[in-house]
């Protein structure tokens, strides 16, 4: 058998007899699996191709005899380990080899998901109805009133019962083809090897996923010898697992195994939005009239009022122009529904401190974002609020010295436009106006780069920027 | 398949490889096979004995063996080499595995990038962007706030770029995948926050052990336990000191602006094969949402392929990928091995950025987003003629300590600062205690739950440091 390493250099460094006997226990189901497994690999001609995922418990060193790919994953995620493989090389036949304990107690999660995401893998189950590495425990598979260590009054209900893989996964839309098996006797054993084979053969011509379960013996733990294991495998486990094909769809290779990722660089520029055309400069300098070099803005208002997409343009237009800038979004609940607001930053070269505890610019869309904030604006600041909304300030706390505030109707302006979600582009308008950050051309180019997929909403928003310059204009310093 | 009974090969046994379970007479209608009535000198077991006479080849015996070397078919017999004797293994064994190509790394390349206007980015995106300027194809996630958006983006642009975001089902899954995917020889990441970050460190060190590549973008969030999404850096004694159980460390490095996301991203991809060891961005959530201005590099990578990866083609045939090393021996020969490389990255990844340090007697420590408001502070109380200056580990692990040692000589307090409560701090003194450098005071801004500390208490923090220095002094 080709596919078996002639020396098992990994068991025990392949010394002496382990060189060519596996780590199993005399009568035990997994070398039989292996022998098939090896034969069918050998068969379909795709040792070159194949993965097979080591799991966790007995068959932990599968690897030391399959002369394939080979990756032992943690236990119960041989599975998800599958999937990573897969998606890496779609031509990779990968395989995901586990027991019991594996497969159907804490690798349950991976085992349905991954099944029923239909990916061509071939995941064959060895249950043997008990857990043999780590000493005969209770298994998702152990039968009602069998003896375990976990169990040794047998297995109750209140531990669960007995859990049927096969059936479980067939009911599933990922897998195309799912069978039970069993190994007690010549004529299921040559079943079995079929049923491997088909599984396989479903991987290398792209048609899907496909399960095998395999009722196998313990000698070991069952405590019997590999012949009343047989027998106890076909009396006891067959009623309770039922042997056959639990499911058999046809269905037409789609599995693309030739797909290579692009690494064309102009396809990956143009994906994540970076462009070659510098914009153009329309301001003669940095708005140090503000107050310094680093100027903070506030912008607040509830869920819906657009402050955070003016946020954004606010920074863009200053990174526009050549300087820094950072925006900070409130996010999570908070941005459902409650108050929302961000912070943003413009800096002649660096942007030290990105949070905006005590802005300069506070734009509040509403009384309690105003009633909020306002007293966090610092000495010689601007508020602009929304005079629509807001129509009584005598709740307002009390404020810094030197500060302005601007009362623009940005919601009935905007309701002008019969676009009441405008007002947003309504307030970077009037932020223009107010603080002369930057000329009217910079935001408008701002506002057209942005909108530069969408031109049927360019009108409105031009004219809604318009709008708020036209009217804070109108507004006495 | 069938051919003939008469031409089909009887069986053979080495009695050596019987174990002497008794299936294979069960198996032979013809009464072929029976139970031995010798042990074994070599083995301490009966193996079962043959007479063939009857024997029609059909093979059962053979089917029901589990052992691969047990029984097997008279035609396999020249092929090992008949009869051996059991004390030379080499010529019983004959050629080891090793017969088959020797794997080569196939180097990855640079694609130059022509030059593109700055990009305006949050974190989150600007991180993506650079594991794609990296040469990542690959992400593996579950959606988890403030980190998502990385997740969302990638899994826009990757099906494009013939790749693959797989949304698994847990982070206990996305690890794992990505153990696969990188077990492959791809470079892969993920997009998670604290909680998320808690599930995958199983996973982690599994990777670990087995030394493969893999990024890791933690965008952290309030804790403990479900806390809240606010940022906080309480992560950074998981990702320094707790990548999982046994011996495990990795690179853990700290942007603290968008085009650092971007930048460590791509360093994170490098430095994880270089190490063969997973590679962990701690970023916290307010760096994760927050948009800056950030410019691409000249070159973008397209990955090779490992030596090592287990790829599923006949050269990589011979690999494996595994973290179990049964015997003590070479389990602790594995540790050695590891030891030598967690030295390796000490001496040689250490990364720092200093912010007038050069005459500094007060030195804040800070990372993350709360190192922005601590620069802040530091140019805030510069104006008012503090020597104030700005230590910001760019790798947490390892800890920047060479940097550090010479701020010593005129540093009279430390502040550190950190959105946790002191496993900074903790980081800082691990160092300082192991490299054996006294140090002055160190007091701390700490704030938690989501709360970032603000300049303002940073500055006040550090006029107290300044005041103390007097009183010294006096
Ligand atoms: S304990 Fe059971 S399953 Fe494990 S190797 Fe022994 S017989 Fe096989
Ligand atoms: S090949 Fe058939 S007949 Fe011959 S020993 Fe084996 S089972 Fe018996
Ligand atoms: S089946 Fe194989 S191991 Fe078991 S007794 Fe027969 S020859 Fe020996």
């Amino acid at each position: 058998m080709s596919v078996i390493y002639d020396h098992f250099e990994r068991h025990a460094h392949g010394e002496g007899l382990k060189g060519r006997t596996t780590h199993y226990c005399p009568g035990c189901g997994h070398g039989l699996v292996h022998r098939d497994l090896a034969e069918v690999i050998e068969t379909l001609g795709i040792q070159d191709r194949t993965i097979l995922v080591s799991p966790v418990g007995c068959s932990v060193f599968a690897y030391y005899y399959f002369d394939v790919g080979n990756t032992q994953a943690a236990h119960g995620r041989a599975p998800a380990v599958a999937i990573g493989h897969k998606r890496a090389n779609p031509n990779s036949i990968v395989i995901s080899y586990q027991g019991d304990g594996d497969l159907a107690s804490i690798g349950l999660a991976e085992t349905i998901s991954t099944a029923q995401m239909g990916i061509p893998i071939t995941v064959i189950f060895i249950n043997n109805a008990i857990y043999g590495m780590t000493g005969g425990q209770l298994a998702p598979t152990t039968l009602m009133g069998q003896k375990t260590t976990t169990s040794p009054e047998g297995r109750t209900q209140a531990m669960g019962m007995p859990l049927r893989m096969a059936e479980l996964i067939a009911q599933l839309d990922g897998p195309v083809y799912v069978e039970r098996v069993a190994l007690y006797d010549a004529k299921h054993r040559i079943k079995a090897k079929k049923a491997i084979e088909k599984a396989l053969r479903i991987q290398a011509e792209g048609r899907g996923y496909a399960f095998i379960e395999v009722l196998s013996e313990c000698p070991t733990h069952l405590k019997m010898s590999p012949e009343e294991t047989e027998k106890w495998v076909q009396e006891c486990m067959e009623p309770v697992f039922p042997l056959g094909v639990k499911k058999d769809l046809v269905v037409e290779p789609w599995w693309n195994a030739e797909q290579t990722p692009s690494f064309d660089p102009g396809k990956v520029l143009a994906l994540v939005g970076a462009s070659k055309d510098a914009p153009t400069r329309h301001a003669k300098g940095f708005p140090a009239h503000m107050g310094g070099q680093d100027i903070s803005f506030k912008l607040a208002g509830a869920g819906g009022d657009g402050a955070q997409t003016a946020a954004l343009l606010l920074a863009r237009a200053a990174i526009n122009e050549g300087f820094d800038a950072t925006n900070i979004p409130s996010y999570g609940p908070e941005s459902r529904g409650g108050t929302s607001y961000a912070d943003v930053h413009i800096a002649e070269t660096e942007v030290l401190n990105p949070g905006a505890p005590d802005p300069m610019v506070l734009v509040a869309f509403n009384a309690p974002s105003l009633m909020k904030f306002a007293p966090t604006v610092r000495k010689g600041g601007v508020i602009i609020y929304d005079s629509t909304v807001i129509e009584d300030l005598s709740k307002l706390p009390a404020l810094a010295p030197g500060i302005r505030m601007v009362g623009v109707p940005l919601t009935q302006l905007a309701l002008g436009l019969e676009r009441p979600m405008v007002k947003n582009i309504v307030a970077l308008g009037a932020i223009q106006s107010v603080t002369q950050a930057f000329p009217v051309e910079t935001f408008l180019s701002t506002i057209r780069t942005v909108l530069k997929d969408k031109p049927a909403l360019l009108p409105l928003n031009e004219a809604a920027f318009a709008a708020g310059v036209r009217h804070a204009a109108l507004i006495p310093a | 398949m069938a051919m003939p009974a008469s031409t089909r090969p009887k069986p053979f046994l080495e009695p050596e490889y019987c174990k002497a379970c008794l299936r294979c007479i069960d198996a032979c209608a013809k009464d072929c096979i029976t139970q031995g009535d010798h042990v074994h000198p070599g083995t301490g077991m009966i193996p079962v004995l043959l007479d063939l006479e009857n024997c029609n080849g059909c093979q059962l015996c053979i089917q029901a063996c589990p052992e691969p070397y047990g029984l097997r078919p008279e035609t396999e017999r020249e092929v090992s080499g008949g009869d051996f004797e059991l004390e030379d293994p080499a010529a019983l064994f004959g050629p080891k595995p090793g017969h088959l190509v020797e794997p080569v790394d196939h180097p990855g390349t640079e694609i130059p990038i022509s030059a593109r206007e700055p990009l305006m980015l949050k974190g989150t995106y600007a991180s993506a962007i650079g594991a794609l300027l990296a040469g990542c194809r690959h992400v593996f996630g579950y959606p988890i706030t403030p980190s998502t958006e990385g997740a969302e983006l990638m899994a826009k642009i990757l099906p494009k770029l013939d790749g693959a975001f797989v949304q698994a089902v847990s982070e206990v899954a996305a690890v794992n995948m990505m153990y696969g995917c990188a077990g492959a020889g791809l470079p892969c990441a993920t997009f998670t926050s604290s909680p998320g970050f808690s599930l995958m460190l199983e996973g982690i060190s599994y990777m670990i052990g087995a030394e493969l590549p893999g990024v890791f973008i933690n965008i952290m969030r309030g804790g403990p336990g479900l806390g809240n999404i606010a940022p906080e850096q309480a992560d950074i004694k998981l990702a320094c000191r707790g990548l999982g159980h046994g011996n495990t460390h990795g690179i853990v490095l700290a942007p603290s602006t968008p085009q650092e996301m971007l930048d460590l991203t791509r360093l994170a991809f490098e430095l994880s094969f270089r190490y063969r060891n997973p590679v962990v961005l701690l970023g916290d959530g307010y760096l994760g949402q927050m948009t800056g201005v950030v410019r691409l590099p000249k070159t973008m990578t397209q990955p090779g392929l490992p030596a090592w990866a287990v790829w599923g083609d006949l050269e990589h045939r011979r690999n494996l990928i595994s973290s179990i090393l049964i015997t003590e021996v070479d389990l602790e020969a594995h540790n050695i091995h590891l030891n030598a490389k967690y030295a390796d990255i000490e001496a040689n990844e250490q990364r720092a950025e200093l912010y007038r340090c050069e005459d500094a007697e007060i030195i804040v420590v800070a990372c993350n987003t709360p190192a922005r408001m601590a620069k802040g502070a530091v140019e805030a109380v510069r104006f008012k003629g503090v020597k104030a200056g700005l230590f910001r580990p760019i790798t947490l692990w390892p800890f920047p300590i060479e940097a550090f040692e010479p701020l010593l000589v005129h540093a009279k307090q430390i502040v550190v600062v950190e959105a946790s409560p002191g496993q900074l701090q903790d980081e800082l003194r691990l160092a300082l205690s192991k490299a054996e450098l006294g140090h002055p005071p160190i007091s701390s801004v700490q704030r938690y739950g989501g709360m970032l500390p603000e300049q303002v208490e940073i500055e006040a923090r550090i006029l107290d440091a300044a005041r103390m220095m007097e009183e010294v002094k006096a």
